[in-house]
């Protein structure tokens, strides 16, 4: 056995927490090793020195005095259970509307679409409505196509020369 | 009446049943607080204050530990921040323990039995005190208090293995200090 795994059986051993065969084995160790030995020994009496350590009696009287502690403390309870409530109420109240001042504020509009973008989006080319009025040869009959798109939106333009 | 039922009716409002949880942890809960503090007197407002935490936590306490247990937690915390309040400088310095050390080797020579023994608590105590502060928190909980391991695990939040180790390198630690001052008491080796 190495004096390392020596050391450790031996406190081990001390607090009780050795199996006899192990036991067996670091009592032979120590037959044979002075320095565990003497390891062994100052172990013994620095855990002794400490368990003597132990201070058991607090002062007189310490229910007496607690007692009256804890009946303050039970009055300001509630309150201090308010004071705490409302220290996690207020960050949380204000995040709400914050995010309710977001949500108003930045969700984009719906709007009515253009005539080329609704063209668009059906995947038609927005130039084949044109079409017929750049077709058109005579300049009355043009402006007669544009005024009549510009009085109406879609249909109008589909509407055809007389 | 066991202790569970005890909590529970301490956490429905029962002072008698919270004055009987208070007697029986006050002594050790002191001894404690004694341990780290090394003043009767600021010790034992340490337990006070550590029984009136308890108190107001006890609707946060959910019986998953031992009462023990969760009652030596809280009394570890708020051991430590009264260190930190009462800051490094009135802790024992490492060169205080020297210096403890010198005059207790002095008070050895010079003192009868008693005094020697006596002497060398103190010298045990620097040397504690002087350890730094996770090592000084196991031993004092294992090796003063006398905590039993999965206690130890459970109070300080550590690994049974982590609490093995650690304590072994206090007291290793520890004795390496001490070697010098510890008499041979006891010839045989027998463990």
């Amino acid at each position: 056995m190495k004096c390392k795994t020596a050391e450790k059986w031996i406190l081990w051993s001390l607090d009780g927490r050795l199996d006899e065969r192990s036991r067996e084995g670091l009592e032979k160790h120590l037959e044979a090793c002075p320095s565990c030995r003497k390891a062994a020994a100052e172990y013994r009496s620095m855990l002794s020195l400490l368990r003597e350590e132990r201070e058991p009696a607090p002062l007189p009287r310490f229910w007496e005095r607690l007692e009256p502690r804890l009946r303050d403390e039970q009055k300001i309870m509630p309150l201090v259970l308010w004071e705490r409530w409302a220290l996690h109420a207020i960050p949380v109240f204000v995040a709400l509307v914050a995010l309710a001042a977001g949500l108003f504020f930045f969700t984009p509009q719906s709007r009515d679409m253009s005539q080329s973008e609704a063209l668009l989006i059906e995947n038609t080319n927005p130039f084949s409505e044109t079409r017929s009025l750049f077709e058109q040869k005579r300049p009355e009959d043009k402006s007669m196509m544009l005024i009549f798109a510009s009085l109406d939106e879609k249909p109008s333009v589909r509407r055809q020369s007389p | 009446m066991d202790e569970k039922q005890l909590v529970r009716l301490a956490q429905d409002g029962s002072q008698a049943a919270f004055e009987e949880l208070v007697t029986k942890y006050q002594s050790k809960v002191f001894s404690m607080a004694m341990s780290f503090i090394r003043n009767r007197e600021a010790a034992d407002d340490a337990a006070q204050e550590v029984f009136l935490k308890a108190y107001l936590a006890l609707p946060k306490f959910h019986l998953k530990s031992e009462f023990g247990t969760w009652l030596y937690r809280i009394a570890i915390n708020h051991i430590k921040d009264v260190l930190r309040k009462r800051g490094r400088a009135r802790e024992v310095s490492l060169d205080d323990v020297r210096k403890l050390s010198i005059a207790d080797e002095n008070a050895l020579e010079k003192a009868e039995a008693e005094r020697e023994t006596e002497a060398r608590k103190n010298l045990v105590q620097g040397f504690v005190q002087g350890l730094p502060e996770k090592y000084r928190v196991i031993v004092t909980l294992r090796d003063i208090q006398g905590l039993p391991y999965e206690e130890l695990s459970q109070v300080l939040h550590l690994s049974p293995g982590t609490v093995d180790s650690r304590l072994h390198r206090a007291r290793r630690m520890l004795r390496t200090k001490l070697a010098p001052h510890l008499g041979q008491e006891g010839g045989s080796h027998e463990m």
